[in-house]
């Protein structure tokens, strides 16, 4: 059953993917084409999903939006998983002094409101596809730094990592070698869960008229105009709210999916 | 009652007392100071709590508020005002010329920060001979003088020994208007009493309550439930959500003329936009029709410059722009800006033709026009960015310090046609409201001349040039006018939306007892 979920959620991660990836070949329209005559149009032959309130075709429109939404959800949680992982085997190798501050560091960005810490970061510097991304990363690691020393925590203890080390190998190699490979499992799952919060973020972001700017299409922004023409154009507002919803639920499948697989008590 | 809706063989109905107004908007107050008071939360409060010495009546004419009567002197240099007797503030101290004097001495203080002293830093000397005439003496004749005296006039007993920074007065004010101040929840609501003794009559309504909804949508909501009797409407809530039976039955729809505009100011102290054919040619690329019929739903006009239609200043000679990309094409290439390296984007110098549009964060009509400028100006090979920012850091980070290549904003109107504080090149300095930098020698000196002088019909002319210049300017790409879109409960009576708004005769209303809501 559970291995069914992990699929479906698979497939439709992959059906995304190749969405983002032949956008340009498969919108019928470029996504940034104002008509003003053709605003508001129910969904059609012409236009899968309507036009918004400009009178741009939507269904190209939400194409393009996934390419943006995947962009960012992987490449900041991969970001995230960088820096977490670097950071989280330091710490939990050395342990010590070194270990102290860097897992204190990590609760005191815990104990920021994570949105909040974004808005505000965003206010300064400015919002936009690149900027979102790293700021995004830069304050979703710490989960990722606990998993991995915890894993380390206990791993490096083991007799092949004293043999390794009674061989000569140096810190960085039995770091890279042999700790991270074998305590990356937790992480992996984070990671995909952290992919479905990351495009939420975004979409929160963009909603608020504070994430990817115009004419860039984000589902969060073409819900923000959902909102404004709701009552009207039910179209504009329950496409990207599908697509979010799909997408973040078909990332949990996913990751549970793995959880599962890679938790030796279940099997 | 002037007019009568019923038939003849009904009697008129008479006004009835009783019930209560409440209104919704997405802001709260921030001050109840008058002359601190620049937001329009802050501003419909205190316009309801306190009255100036004159107000404008339905024909935009200068009339009476707290003055009887008024004579202008030595050929506009004094006017001397003659106050009402017998008006009371709130508290039951009589009102006297003290008051006036006492408010007069705050506007021109250093230590006070408000936004309107500048009208009354051109008076030398105000004089009280008696308790109920007041003479104020202009260093030179100046025509808007007249109509700066609109501002509420403040209780000197109360506050002379107050400071204006920390006085409790901020959230508990005492006026002479047409209601009393009761009670003020920060960010829920803001309750008034009418005021038995006005000077006028007795308003019929007794309560007006200032509900503060911070979202539109939710307005919107909180409208159709009846949980408030007027908002400002959104075109496309105007046009498309509130023609359904439901809605036409409870409420009346108004729609009468904005006194403002919409714009997009460009910094002139950037290089790009130096050469004013360059700012023409911006224009030509914009479809300014497409934007009402889009952003607008057509509830609209086009700008010509920085008059509205309705105002006695409005120059009908100056024509919009038409829309002509071609046009714009080659003013541009006249200018230098050609597509030299293939690459579809404008270029000089090396340069592709770029630049960002700062507008403010929660309004969406404002973010849409932005979309379509960005558009238009890409199809003529120029690069636009659009940046959203909150309001307080796109103010005070980047319009005041005049960090920004364009922004887009709108100014609202009084009816004095002077625009010195926004087009006159002294009044470039941080905060101060020519943030584009502009400077025209041969406008300052009009600006200047409209100020002194006091001939209807030679001001017109001068107001006309004025126009004129601007328009051919284009310090700001002029955009449209908006409608002024409102919802009223349909239980009020005598809501008449004139030249001057809606609110202007508020004391007037009034709600037939069986359809009274509040008892109080």
């Amino acid at each position: 059953m559970k291995n069914k979920l992990m699929l479906t959620g698979v497939i439709i991660i992959i059906l995304l993917i190749l969405a983002a990836v032949f956008a340009p070949k498969i919108a019928k329209y470029d996504p940034t084409y104002i008509n003003i005559k053709e605003a508001l149009l129910p969904p059609s032959e012409e236009h899968l999903m309507g036009t918004d309130m400009l009178g741009r075709d939507l269904f190209s429109r939400m194409l393009f939006g996934s390419r943006i939404a995947l962009t960012i959800g992987i490449v900041a949680v991969g970001l995230a998983a960088v820096i977490g992982v670097a950071l989280g085997s330091i710490a939990g190798y050395f342990g010590g002094k070194i270990d102290s501050v860097i897992m204190r560091f990590a609760d005191i960005m815990l104990c920021f409101p994570a949105f909040f810490l974004i808005l505000a970061v965003i206010a300064v510097v400015g919002p936009s596809i690149f900027n979102i991304m790293i700021i995004i990363g830069l304050t979703s690691w710490m989960g990722m730094a606990r998993l991995i020393r915890a894993e380390i925590l206990t791993l490096k203890t083991r007799d092949y990592v004293l043999c390794s080390r009674v061989l000569g190998a140096s810190n960085f190699f039995i770091i890279t070698k042999h700790l991270i490979p074998n305590g990356i499992g937790p992480v992996l799952v984070s990671f995909v869960f952290g992919v479905a919060g990351a495009i939420l973020m975004e979409a929160g972001l963009s909603f608020l008229g504070l994430g990817v700017q115009p004419p860039d299409p984000s589902w969060g922004n073409i819900l923000m105009e959902g909102k404004a023409v709701l009552g009207v154009g039910w179209w504009v507002i329950l496409f990207p709210g599908l697509a979010i919803l799909i997408t973040v639920l078909a990332f949990n499948l996913l990751g549970e999916g793995l959880r599962d697989a890679l938790n030796p008590r279940i099997k | 009652m002037e007019t009568c809706p019923r038939s003849n063989n009904e009697t008129c109905p008479r006004p009835t007392r009783g019930d209560a107004f409440v209104v919704g908007n997405i802001g709260d107050a921030r001050t109840l100071i008058p002359i601190l008071a620049s937001d329009s939360p802050s501003s419909y409060i205190v316009a309801l709590v306190f009255s100036g010495l004159v107000k404008y009546d339905t024909n935009v004419e200068l009339t009476g508020d707290l003055a009887e009567s008024w004579d202008i002197e030595d050929e506009g240099l004094a006017i001397v005002f003659h106050l009402r007797k017998n008006v009371r503030w709130h508290d039951g101290h009589p009102f006297t010329a003290e008051d006036v004097k006492f408010t007069y001495e705050k506007l021109i203080d250093p230590a006070v920060p408000t936004p309107y002293g500048g009208d009354f830093k051109m008076i030398d000397r105000l004089e009280i001979p008696d308790a109920f005439t007041v003479k104020v003496i202009y260093k030179e004749p100046f025509s808007p003088g007249l109509t700066s005296w609109h501002m509420p006039i403040m209780p000197k007993h109360l506050l002379e020994n107050e400071s204006f920074v920390t006085t409790k007065f901020a959230r508990a004010p005492v006026g002479t208007g047409p209601y009393k101040f009761k009670r003020w929840k920060s960010g829920e609501r803001i309750d008034l009493v009418a005021n038995e003794d006005y000077f006028e009559h007795a308003p019929y309504i007794d309560r007006y309550i200032y509900r503060v909804i911070p979202d539109q949508a939710t307005l919107f909501l909180e409208l159709e439930t009846e949980g408030i009797d007027l908002m400002s409407l959104e075109p496309i809530q105007f046009k498309k959500l509130t023609d359904t039976r439901f809605f036409k039955k409870r409420f009346k729809k108004f729609k009468y003329p904005f006194f403002g505009y919409t714009y997009m100011a460009y910094n002139l102290k950037d290089e790009k936009f130096k050469d004013k054919r360059v700012r023409q040619a911006l224009n030509y690329a914009v479809n300014k029709q497409e934007l009402i019929e889009g952003v607008l739903f057509g509830l609209g006009r086009i700008s010509a410059g920085q008059f509205v239609p309705e105002s006695w200043a409005y120059n009908e000679d100056v024509k919009p722009y038409p829309f002509d990309p071609e046009k714009a094409k080659t003013v541009l290439a006249e200018c230098g800006w050609q597509d030299t390296d293939g690459d579809d984007w404008i270029d000089k110098d090396g340069k592709n033709f770029e630049f960002t549009i700062l507008t403010n964060q929660g309004n969406d009509m404002r973010l849409k026009t932005a979309e379509i400028i960005q558009r238009r100006l890409k199809d003529i090979g120029i690069k636009v960015d659009i940046r959203v920012l909150e309001w307080a850091v796109f103010i005070n980070e980047f319009v005041d310090k005049k960090r920004f290549e364009a922004i887009m904003m709108g100014w609202g109107l009084g009816r004095e046609p002077d625009c010195f504080d926004i087009f006159h090149s002294s009044k470039t300095g941080p905060g101060e409201f020519n943030f584009v930098s502009y400077s025209n020698p041969e406008l300052d000196a009009l600006l200047v001349a409209g100020r002194r002088t006091f001939d209807k019909e030679k001001r017109k002319q001068i107001y006309h040039k004025v126009q004129k210049i601007l328009y051919d300017d284009q310090p700001y790409m002029f955009l449209y006018v908006p409608d002024s879109l409102v919802a009223v409960h349909s239980r009020f009576e005598n809501v008449k939306p004139s030249a001057i708004g809606i609110g202007y005769n508020f004391i007037d209303w009034w709600v037939p007892k069986a359809k009274q809501r509040y008892r109080y």
